[in-house]
């Protein structure tokens, strides 16, 4: 088995479900580092585990997707790989030099006053790339989000579609050897989504680069990945490389067994007719 | 202090970008432009010209006309003040780019930091020509002038590096805070003189950094003599451990307090 791109280790991350009460562990937690104490890791009231114990592997060559209810986790667990959130427990390994670019929200970043090209080169800057790096892939960025005609235009007067197009080119012209999609590609028109899926499928093909998908839409999973990991209430509760039988397991799980076989039955179809 | 030099070093495109968007930005939508870089100092003198004129208000014994005066002094004090601002606000104003990307918050504060000189200099230069313009004649040593105001910088980036992590946590003290700052400069001579006479004033003035860091800047400037040295010493070097204290537990507490910015 070749070396994993990213090695996740029992990784843990726990919130608060009141307002108050995080701000107020958000205090003793500060003071708590600032006097060189260490953190508090057991749950405290209304605490509960985001992520709980996760550990995995990413291979080269993957696209996985991550999938899983409201509130199961993925985010969170996106947002601790890619190094935004600091997990409470657990280890994260990377390859070493491992590049990783993630997109959680296409629009951060983005000035609405000023031009689509003033903004590639902002947009560029924030996902960490130079002017040197931004000049070699700017003819890239142009031709890839097809916005040539639009460069002059305040990002103000882009549609949502056109936003996504232009962040979602800057963040792939990155290179990254670890590309994390959060619901980024929810819009868009069906053929730019067409030709990014197209795209992902040959991007991680050409070098040891792998994907990270987090989504709800069952068409996509089945569309693109070539692994899938469903999470429940912050644990991994399959990982498999059968996607069709990932997905069968994933929307067996939402709908649950507490009701009537008939009624399951029921819901079950539903999901299929409109999802898959 | 590596860690933040290697990390402007890596992000320095990104600091270059937000600089030219900030500063664009405010002007954009704008007719006169930038052109209020200009105004807005020049409107400030006008102000302590006219109610030094109508006597409304009564420094006490200034060695420079005190339009001159108070126009200088101002204008330093709104460069510690602006060092507070914008650093105590760097996590709250950048939260949504800090949780959906990884930015770090480094070459955010060194945005900050660029950006405040920027819009420092630019009505400094109208300044200048107001005091020529009052008789005020600058000696070689008012060149040391920019290097003078170091500490003022530090010691307001450090006061707004502690902030910034309690406007997320516990804004009660980020308010207090705000709202002391106002109050400071009441208690730090800046309309009136250190000789001010008022005897509460004068204890709280004698123990106030603020009077020998700002003092310090404004003499060298007017009349090429050092006020109060040793004191001004003593407050540099306090304000440089301050900052570096600062610094490492914003360096420290910015992740804790990040994940609690659910209003982005």
């Amino acid at each position: 088995m070749p070396e994993p791109i990213l090695e996740v280790q029992d990784l843990s991350k726990k919130f608060c479900r009141r307002l108050k009460r995080s701000l107020y562990y958000g205090i003793t937690d500060v003071a708590r580092q600032t006097l060189g104490l260490t953190p508090q890791l057991e749950l405290r009231p209304e605490e509960f585990w985001a992520v709980n114990k996760v550990s995995f592997e990413v291979h080269a060559g993957e696209i996985i997707a991550v999938i899983g209810a409201n509130g199961s986790g993925k985010t969170t667990l996106m947002r601790m790989v890619a190094g935004i959130y600091q997990s409470n427990l657990g280890k994260i390994r990377y390859r070493q030099g491992l590049k990783v670019t993630p997109i959680f929200a296409l629009n951060v970043g983005l000035r609405n006053e000023f031009t689509g090209l003033e903004n590639i080169k902002l947009k560029a800057a924030i996902f960490g790339m130079t002017e040197q790096k931004l000049k070699e892939r700017l003819d890239f960025i142009i031709d890839f989000s097809e916005l040539e005609y639009a460069l002059k235009t305040p990002v103000g007067n882009y549609s949502s579609g056109m936003r996504a197009r232009l962040s979602y080119s800057v963040a792939i012209a990155t290179e990254p050897d670890l590309f994390i999609i959060d619901e980024a590609l929810a819009v868009g028109d069906s053929l730019f989504k067409a030709k990014c899926y197209e795209h992902l499928g040959e991007y991680v093909k050409e070098k040891e680069r792998a994907v990270l998908y987090v989504t709800n839409r069952i068409r996509k999973v089945m569309a693109l990945a070539n692994r899938v990991i469903v999470m429940r209430k912050g644990e991994i509760i399959r990982d498999s490389f059968d996607t069709t039988e990932a997905m069968e397991f994933y929307i067996n799980d939402i709908v649950g067994d507490n009701m009537a076989d008939d009624l399951k039955e029921m819901k079950l179809k539903k999901i299929r007719h409109f999802e898959m | 202090m590596w860690r933040f030099i290697g990390k402007i070093q890596s992000w320095w495109y990104l600091v270059r970008q937000l600089t030219l968007v900030e500063i664009v930005g405010m002007y954009k939508k704008s007719f006169l432009g930038m052109a209020w870089m200009f105004i807005l100092p020049i409107l400030a003198v006008v102000i302590w010209v006219v109610l030094n004129g109508a006597g409304v208000v009564n420094p006490g014994e200034t060695d420079i006309p005190y339009p001159a005066y108070v126009l200088l002094s101002t204008s330093i004090w709104g460069f510690f003040l602006e060092a507070y601002k914008s650093t105590s606000n760097l996590l709250i104003k950048n939260g949504r780019m800090l949780i959906m990307s990884e930015v770090p918050f480094e070459p955010l504060l060194m945005q900050k930091v660029v950006v405040h000189l920027i819009n420092f200099i630019i009505p400094f230069i109208v300044n200048i020509i107001v005091l020529l313009a009052f008789g005020v004649r600058f000696s070689t040593v008012a060149l040391l002038f920019p290097f003078s105001l170091f500490p003022l910088l530090l010691l307001g980036m450090a006061i707004g590096m502690v902030i910034a992590i309690f406007r997320i946590i516990m804004v009660d003290i980020a308010n207090l805070v705000d709202e002391g700052m106002k109050l400071l400069m009441f208690l730090t001579p800046i309309v009136y003189t250190p000789k001010i006479t008022t005897s509460w004033l004068q204890v709280i003035v004698e123990y106030n950094p603020l009077t020998y860091l700002i003092g310090f800047s404004r003499d060298l400037l007017t009349s090429g003599t050092f006020f109060m040295p040793v004191q001004y010493a003593v407050f540099t070097f306090v304000s440089l451990l301050l900052f570096i204290v600062a610094f490492r537990f914003l360096m420290k507490s910015s992740p804790i307090v990040l994940e609690r910015l659910i209003n982005n």
